[in-house]
């Protein structure tokens, strides 16, 4: 687990540059928000992703994200099917700022190709980088 | 970007505490904590606000109850020296300039305090329409520093810093008076944005730079309330707090398309003074009827509306649209403002919101959103 400035970074993922997790296991990965984004939504109080079964593509838009003030997108890191939405969210939204890599993640999705997918995406220690250069 | 931004006495304090953002050009706190901890402490104990971003011009002369008749649409005469109102500025189409407190602090002097995002319109407008009236009308929003006081131990808190009496018997809602807090001589006033008893507290004399007499009123704010569990409030929080309440937000839920009498503020509009800017017009109105009105929203469905959103009767009528909406954290759902065509505008209707193209149930509520016997300045404790 990296640590860089006040946002956890877990090793063993990879990031997009929208703030989002991608957790590879096997041909399914399963996807969520990252520290950083939720401490910028800050009181999320409403996640909304779309249903089981739906088809989505990288960078697209999967869903949504409200706290008391702003409703944000939340893109797919990855393409394929969403087989497992987390229902829990639906009544215990806080979940994705108590355990936003644990308890509050967002989806699982059955990968079309994640070698193409993984072209755009970040690892852990590009991630940091990253969030260094939207801090300052 | 931020360089440009206008500041208050205690920007320090917010700067080290508090997540920032714009509003109305000055850089102002969000939150300090997070929306839902601030606004239940003011539901429940007392928060303090900095709202030093707000508009405030004295009217001084012999003519300025006449003036303040003229330009306001509620009755001036009716306010005895430390009172205060709330009002509305119209122009000659009946729509609204502002809303904004009118107080009297002498027989021939009055303080009007309105919206930050409105500060140069309304003083231009005060000073156009003040030529006729040979009053004096002083832009005095950069000398004075302002802090909200609200919720059921806001009294408390004060009392403790305070050498004048600060009880109902003496200051009732919508009543001020001038008193030393934390050694600092102050006027204040018994109005608030949130719905709860509270304070409004006006530091005069005191400019960005020379906020001494600000910082140490608000810091002896923060003491005093300690014991009752205070919370320095953000914007956030006064959102959500004037929502339940269902106060107007100028920008959102008034502007000048709208009317008072459409913004349910018929109470302020005193139809039977000879004369007033806008008169004509909501006259004329109130005779041929309102078509459409404001309302609250409670969601029966999981969402949260928005500004602009649509609000439907069914899937084949389109009868208005919400103006503000937000997550309540006290009744734990979305809720909205929305102005709604009359023959819908129905308490107890169910109606559907919009919420990013997907139909949301609603109920038409009245306000306030809670229950006036548990929270708000008429609670049973």
């Amino acid at each position: 687990m990296m640590r860089v400035l006040d946002y956890e970074i877990p090793d063993e993922l990879y990031y997009s540059k929208e703030h989002e997790w991608v957790r590879l296991e096997g041909k399914s990965a399963v996807v969520g928000i990252t520290d950083y984004a939720q401490k910028q939504l800050h009181e999320v109080v409403y996640v909304e992703v779309q249903k089981e079964g739906t088809e989505v593509q990288q960078f697209q838009t999967m869903g949504t994200v409200e706290s008391v003030k702003s409703v944000s997108d939340i893109f797919s890191p990855v393409s394929g099917k969403i087989t497992k939405i987390n229902k829990e969210l639906t009544d215990s939204p806080e979940r994705l700022n108590e355990d936003p890599y644990g308890k509050g993640w967002l989806a699982r999705i059955s990968l079309t190709d994640f070698k193409k997918d993984m072209e755009k995406l970040l690892t852990a220690a590009q991630y940091a980088d990253y969030i260094k250069t939207m801090e300052t | 970007m931020s360089k440009s931004r206008r500041r208050t006495h205690v920007y320090e304090f917010h700067r080290q505490h508090a997540k920032m953002v714009e509003f109305a050009g000055f850089d102002m706190p969000l939150w300090y904590k997070g929306i839902i901890p601030e606004h239940m402490a003011v539901r429940t104990r007392v928060g303090v606000f900095d709202i030093t971003h707000m508009g405030r011009a004295r009217v001084t002369g012999a003519k300025s109850e006449a003036f303040l008749n003229h330009v306001t649409i509620n009755d001036v005469s009716v306010l005895t020296p430390l009172s205060a109102q709330y009002s509305t500025m119209c122009n000659e189409m009946g729509v609204v300039k502002d809303d904004l407190i009118v107080s009297r602090l002498e027989q021939e002097k009055f303080l009007t305090v309105y919206n930050a995002a409105n500060r140069e319109k309304d003083y231009q407008w005060l000073v156009q329409n003040a030529r006729a009236f040979n009053v004096a009308v002083e832009d005095l929003s950069d000398n004075i520093a302002m802090f909200a006081v609200q919720g059921p131990r806001a009294e408390r808190t004060l009392q403790k810093i305070s050498t004048a009496d600060l009880s109902k018997s003496k200051i009732e809602r919508f009543k001020c008076g001038w008193t030393k807090l934390a050694g600092v001589e102050t006027f204040v006033s018994r109005t608030g944005y949130t719905g709860e008893d509270g304070f409004e507290v006006f530091v005069w004399d005191t400019t960005l730079s020379q906020p001494e007499k600000a910082v140490q009123v608000w810091d002896g704010i923060l003491k005093a309330g300690e014991e009752f569990g205070i919370e320095p409030c953000g914007l956030g929080a006064r959102d959500t707090l004037r929502l339940e309440a269902g106060m107007c937000l100028y920008g959102n839920d008034l502007d000048e398309t709208i009317t008072p009498l459409e913004a349910g503020l018929g109470f302020v509009v005193k139809l039977k003074k000879e004369s007033f800017i806008g008169k004509d017009a909501l006259v004329k109105q109130k005779a041929e009827g309102i078509k459409r009105k404001r309302v609250g929203l409670r969601m029966l469905e999981k969402g949260i509306p928005r500004p602009k959103q649509e609000v439907w009767k069914d899937s084949s009528q389109k009868i208005g649209y919400v103006t503000s909406g937000t997550f309540s954290p006290l009744l734990e759902c979305g809720v909205a403002m929305a102005y709604v065509s009359i023959e819908h505008a129905t308490e107890g209707n169910t109606v559907m919101v919009k919420v990013r193209g997907k139909p949301l149930k609603a109920e038409i509520v009245k306000f306030p959103l809670y229950d006036p016997m548990k929270y708000g300045y008429a609670r049973q404790e």
